[in-house]
């Protein structure tokens, strides 16, 4: 008797543990799987600490020469350079005199006498960087390392924005039904019957236009997921409609669970593994088509650096013998992105076992 | 051969890209044109007897045509040889002012022929161009003999009538094909459209009923190498020589310079820029491509690439920092002309090829001053730094960039063309330079439309802009800082009225020392104010195998094809 | 079914209505204005507001809509604001070139990535069959663009077996000259995906219950796998082919413009550098059509292949 409610903790306690734990554990025994996360995490971090400026923060700074070549070719040719040096300076011919027309000639005395006064500092470039620079002379492993934050970043925001306006969308589509859903559909074959190139150009184009998209990434991350959001729909709003006659809802609303409590309190968090997946999914088609989009020139700004902008400016660097800045953005992408797929298949073989 | 862009069509009224006008020079003939060989350019009579002298201060210009020049063949014609004659030039003319046609060129005979103006007009309200109406400043005095009357004087008239777009077409051709005019073009020039597919492949080929021409030796400089060389090729011969051109447009530069090199085409025009390290490794043409013969020729393009501050105080209803004429604006321009290092640029972006242009008229063109240079807009970081210090523009907020002397912050917006690396990496060096004095600059990429409307409307604070020459002489270039100009060609919108003053002088005196010492001081007004920021005069380099031979590449004349040559027998060899 | 298909067709237009909308706001209202480009060098706003009128873009917005729709319906968008051609004549000339390429790399992949796909499940689980895998994995994580780079340089440039680029008058001389390197580049990228995706489903239907009935009556695995496995995977291989479908009228611009071929794809970026708008509109609209439509064959198709399979 009293044994039986000394222990009530042991009965209460013993629930099956949840579906995150379960997956976890048998991520940790799918040894690729493992790997990638190891990696993946290791892009995260270093992902974070080029945002907080403790690496490659220098990367726009041009420490070596024009096409400086990679520390392993040390010896190389590299004539881009030597061309440089030798612009030998023309004779000059005496300037005209613009004194009797200038706006600026009554404080000409003063601006001599502060010019005089400010020190100009020249900086000696290395004939080589690591894994090379590009043509301005910029360290291509900073580089490599900027352009993975941006690009990473780029991939996970238009992520997860796209897979917010899916699952939004489709849990009102699958749970109302109905006119709701029938609008939403309507929404959704537009997208979908729109060749995915053209509706992408499309948004760009127009993106990139009118300033009113924002600045920086704003605009590209806002593309990709205004065009991107259809596959998830797809994916939340079959869930919705296969939960929305379960019991445990019906449960709910007997309890007195609003709609709104419903859809997103209840079901959510029993659909949230299809959208995790999907969600890595789509950082990795993203970060494959801001490649695609700089190259049309719709990428990243001027002042920043990713993937995309590196092989767009590899294009032409292949024919003349330099290599390594095709080469360090094309490996750090397909390592990551390599990294990331697998996850995303291990993710999702540890979430639903039956799809082995 | 391969372009650089794609054309258009072969209506010579309607296009105006340099590839589809290019090809009109084959299939057409000017009245006037200029000499092969001659350097600087000269004018020689093409489908005129003479090249006409100005008449009545150079209001007047009487043009009498060679008798016996016959349009190519067409159905239209129906089986008969169709002579040229003065009413075809007059047709021609009228057709650039027909709203219908939305000439580019229609500018070409605004404001100057008596009574084309008011034509163009009627046009207009009525909905359609009336070709019989008679208009006064043109008169086709007979068959042969066309005269043209204008309101005031142009001394550059003539060389209106030597572009390749102004050239006589036959009525009845164009009212038969009327909405396909680019697809039919029938000219009296030497070649003939034989086929063409949209944007991958134009073949023209000789009009065998073509009177043909010599090679005029007359001008020719016997110490330049290509003068000689094109002299012992062509001396002689009955030109063209060529029976069948092929062109293909290729928009990127990767293929089309791997197809010259790998002899799928025998000429490359404008090797891309990318390359030249490539192909003249320090300045030497690299041993692979000097084995096989293969011929550079340098050409210093009439064009002048520069950066455009808007200088109106209002741009797109926001308040524009670089606008203005007050000293303290003045200073923040000139400040960041002195902070942009153009020899990066030149030396990085443009690999070494081009020049650093140091007057709005390029080389080459009448007008033009090889003496004169100014050192406001060489690279001089610390006198810029100086500037911006001594008119307040420092850095009150503490945010790392300067602000304005009233203590709004600063930030000036750069719009480029989206798309296209160079571009980008000119704005790249912008931003670089302009953060190394401290000024915040926003770089804008813009779509090609939006670009040409922004800088037409004056919807911008800096952008960048070229100018390449429709016609060889000063003038061209100088116009595009006239102040009435605005909303079309002057796109800073610099309105100074003693450059209006000395502008409008110029435009009554033939070259000489006059207009020179006119052009000098405008140019003295464009340092001073510093409404742009000169770029270069690019040099491009133009690859042959040696089977082709007599080439020069002429700085106004898009096109050498009539006077080139092809050694067969080479050129099967080394297709192996 | 008569009654299902004349259904799906009725609800098209309110799609094609969209999309309609989709691209007008896109275009008329926030894009480029196409009369810049027309004008030329030298021009004044006079002459802009001239070609404004002759392109018909200086009416009311709601005018220009329903120009628009009338255009649709009568299937005539006028002529390219750029290069005068007619629209229709763009189209059915550019689609040629795409399809030469794309046809062929559809059946390659398709077929290679079906024989790979039964390949690697018939020995499913093995280290083979990972490797495999991976090896997809990481041939999809490299850009398409940095293939064509290379390969175009590889192989056009340095080895020359291949034209670096460009196109001809003749099918043949393009189908055996031109095409092969992109068709090559195409089907190479696109084996890899589309094999993991295969491998997939036949996975699903060889854990099915009836492929255990057929082991337990002693049919060989040969036999399993070509007769049962392979029947029923189909149905999904097939749907999958008809999502690509539209794809294929549209090719891969990236190809077309790395290899000079003057493609549907290819046209269509420009046009929408330029504001083409007649060009634009026409393949926009006669791809959702399209779309549309090879959906509709492929759901009827469905119902042919698997008799169990009802329409709502």
């Amino acid at each position: 008797m009293s044994a039986i409610l000394d222990h009530p903790p042991a009965v209460a306690g013993h629930h099956s543990p949840g579906l995150w734990l379960l997956a976890w554990r048998r991520l940790r025994h799918d040894r690729v799987g493992m790997v990638s996360l190891v990696i993946v995490v290791f892009f995260l971090l270093l992902m974070t600490a080029s945002y907080m400026g403790l690496v490659a923060s220098d990367w726009s700074q041009e420490k070596g020469v024009s096409y400086a070549n990679p520390s392993f070719l040390a010896g190389a040719e590299n004539l881009e350079a030597k061309a440089m040096e030798q612009r030998a300076k023309a004779a000059k011919a005496p300037p005209v005199d613009l004194s009797d027309v200038d706006p600026l000639a009554p404080r000409y005395k003063e601006w001599e006498e502060r010019a005089k006064k400010i020190a100009v500092t020249e900086v000696k470039r290395s004939e080589t960087l690591p894994l090379g620079g590009d043509k301005w002379g910029r360290d291509v492993l900073k580089k490599a390392i900027k352009g993975s934050e941006v690009s990473i970043f780029v991939g996970l925001s238009s992520a997860l924005l796209a897979t917010l306006i899916g699952t939004v969308l489709g849990a009102f589509a699958g749970y109302w039904g109905g006119k709701v859903n029938d609008f939403l559909e309507w929404f959704y074959n537009i997208f979908t019957s729109i060749p995915y190139i053209l509706l992408i150009l499309a948004f760009a184009a127009v993106a990139t236009s009118t300033g009113k998209f924002g600045k920086g990434i704003v605009p590209i991350v806002l593309v990709l997921s205004l065009t991107g959001w259809t596959g998830i729909y797809r994916l939340i709003r079959a869930e919705y409609i296969k939960h929305a006659n379960r019991e445990y809802v019906k449960a709910a609303q007997a309890i007195g669970a609003s709609n709104n409590s419903r859809m997103f309190h209840h079901i959510l968090p029993n659909v949230s593994h299809v959208a995790l997946v999907q969600l890595s999914q789509y950082t990795v088609g993203f970060i494959k088509a801001e490649v695609i989009l700089s190259f049309l020139g719709f990428g990243v700004p001027v002042d920043m650096v990713s993937w995309g902008t590196m092989l767009a400016e590899a294009q032409n660097e292949l024919v003349i013998g330099k290599w390594w800045q095709l080469a360090a953005a094309g490996l750090s992408m397909a390592v990551l992105v390599t990294a990331f797929s697998l996850l995303t298949d291990s993710l999702r073989d540890a979430l639903d076992p039956k799809l082995r | 051969m391969g372009l650089r862009a794609a054309e258009t069509g072969f209506d010579p009224v309607l296009v105006y890209d340099r590839y589809s006008v290019g090809v009109c020079e084959n299939l057409f003939e000017t009245l006037v044109t200029y000499d092969y060989l001659a350097r600087p350019p000269k004018l020689v009579p093409l489908a005129a007897e003479t090249v006409p002298e100005p008449e009545e201060g150079g209001t007047r210009y009487t043009f009498r045509i060679k008798p016996g020049i016959h349009f190519a063949d067409d159905p239209v014609f129906g089986g008969r040889k169709r002579e040229l004659v003065a009413a075809d030039v007059e047709y021609a003319i009228k057709r650039f002012r027909d709203p219908r046609n939305r000439a580019a060129y229609a500018w070409l005979f605004e404001h100057n022929i008596l009574g084309l103006d008011e034509l163009a007009e009627r046009a207009k309200k009525e909905g359609r161009f009336d070709y019989d109406a008679r208009v006064p400043g043109i008169e086709a005095r007979d068959k042969y003999v066309v005269s043209f009357k204008l309101k005031a004087p142009n001394y550059n008239f003539l060389y209106f009538m030597a572009m390749p777009n102004v050239v006589p077409v036959a009525r009845e051709v164009i009212e038969a094909y009327a909405a396909d005019t680019m697809a039919h073009p029938v000219g009296t020039g030497p070649y003939v459209l034989r086929e063409w597919v949209r944007r991958a492949k134009i073949v023209l080929e000789r009009n065998p009923d073509y009177r043909g021409f010599e090679l005029e030796t007359r001008y020719a400089d016997m110490a330049d190498e290509w003068d000689r060389r094109a002299i012992e090729a062509l001396a002689g011969k009955r030109l063209p020589l060529v029976d069948r051109i092929e062109i293909y447009p290729i928009e990127d530069e990767q293929p089309r310079f791997l197809a010259f090199l790998n002899h799928e085409h025998d000429l490359i025009d404008e090797l891309p820029v990318s390359f030249i390290n490539q192909v003249l490794p320090n300045g030497k043409l690299a041993p692979q491509l000097a084995a096989q013969g293969v011929r550079v020729f340098t050409e210093l393009q009439p064009e002048i690439t520069y950066y455009a501050f808007n200088v109106e105080e209002k741009a797109d209803g926001t308040d524009n920092p670089v606008g203005g004429y007050s000293p303290e604006r003045v200073a923040l321009r000139r400040a960041m002309v002195l902070g942009h290092d153009r020899e990066q640029e030149i030396a990085i972006i443009r690999k070494g090829q081009a020049i650093a242009a140091q007057s709005p008229i390029p080389p080459g063109v009448v007008g033009y001053d090889p003496d004169f240079r100014t050192d406001a807009q060489d690279y001089d970081p610390a006198r810029a730094k100086a500037l911006l210090d001594m008119f307040g523009y420092v850095d009150r907020d503490g945010d790392g960039w300067r602000d304005r002397p009233d203590g709004r912050p600063l930030a000036i917006d750069y719009k480029y063309l989206a798309g296209g690396q160079e571009y980008r990496q000119l704005a790249e060096l912008w931003v670089k330079c302009m953060t190394e004095l401290g000024i915040r600059l926003q770089p804008s990429a813009v779509q090609f439309a939006d670009l040409l409307e922004n800088r037409r409307l004056g919807k911008f604070q800096l952008a960048d802009d070229a100018w390449i020459a429709d016609y060889p002489d000063a003038q061209n270039f100088l116009q595009l800082l006239y102040g009435p100009n605005t909303d079309q060609s002057n796109e800073s919108r610099f309105r100074l009225p003693e450059y209006d003053r000395l502008y409008e002088k110029s435009l009554g005196y033939p070259d000489g020392p006059e207009r020179n010492r006119l052009y000098r001081e405008m140019t003295r007004l464009l340092f001073a104010y510093a409404p742009w920021r000169l770029g270069v005069t690019r040099t491009f380099k133009h690859l042959q195998y040696p089977w082709v031979k007599g080439f020069k590449k002429h700085p106004i004349l898009y096109t050498n094809f009539k006077w080139l040559d092809i050694d067969v027998a080479a050129q099967r060899a080394a297709m192996k | 079914m008569t009654a299902y298909v004349i259904r799906r067709v009725w609800q098209m237009i309110p799609t094609i209505f969209g999309v309609i909308l989709l691209i007008f706001i896109l275009f008329n209202w926030v894009g480029g204005d196409p009369a810049q480009v027309l004008a030329g060098k030298i021009s004044n706003p006079d002459q802009i507001a001239n070609i404004r009128r002759q392109l018909g873009v200086d009416q009311p917005y709601w005018v220009q809509l329903l120009i628009f729709v009338k255009q649709v319906f009568t299937f005539d968008f006028g002529r390219s604001w750029s290069t005068n051609e007619e629209v229709s004549h763009i189209i059915l000339t550019r689609v040629g070139p795409t399809l030469t390429i794309m046809l062929p790399v559809l059946f390659i992949t398709t077929g290679l990535s079906v024989l790979f796909a039964v390949l690697v499940a018939y020995v499913r689980g093995t280290l083979t069959d990972r490797m495999v895998m991976i090896a997809c994995t990481v041939a999809m994580s490299i850009s398409f663009l940095v293939y064509i780079i290379v390969f175009q340089w590889l192989f056009g440039f340095i080895l020359g077996w291949f034209p670096v680029q460009g196109w001809s008058e003749s099918f043949w001389k393009n189908l055996t000259y031109y095409a092969p390197l992109p068709i090559m580049l195409a089907v190479f990228v696109g084996v890899a995906p589309e094999l993991r995706l295969y491998r997939s489903f036949f996975l699903d239907e060889i854990h099915q219950d009836y492929v255990r009935t057929a082991r337990a009556k002693g049919v060989p695995e040969k036999g399993v796998m070509l007769k049962h496995v392979m029947r029923n995977a189909l149905i999904p291989i097939l749907t999958n082919v008809g999502i690509a479908l539209p794809g294929v009228f549209v090719g891969s611009f990236l190809l077309e413009v790395f290899f000079s071929v003057p493609g549907l794809g290819r046209e269509v970026v420009t046009a929408v550098n330029r504001s083409d708008f007649p060009v634009i509109k026409a393949v926009t609209v006669y791809l959702a059509i399209i779309t549309m439509v090879i959906n509709l064959l492929v759901d009827v198709m469905y119902k042919f292949v698997d008799p169990r399979v009802s329409f709502k």
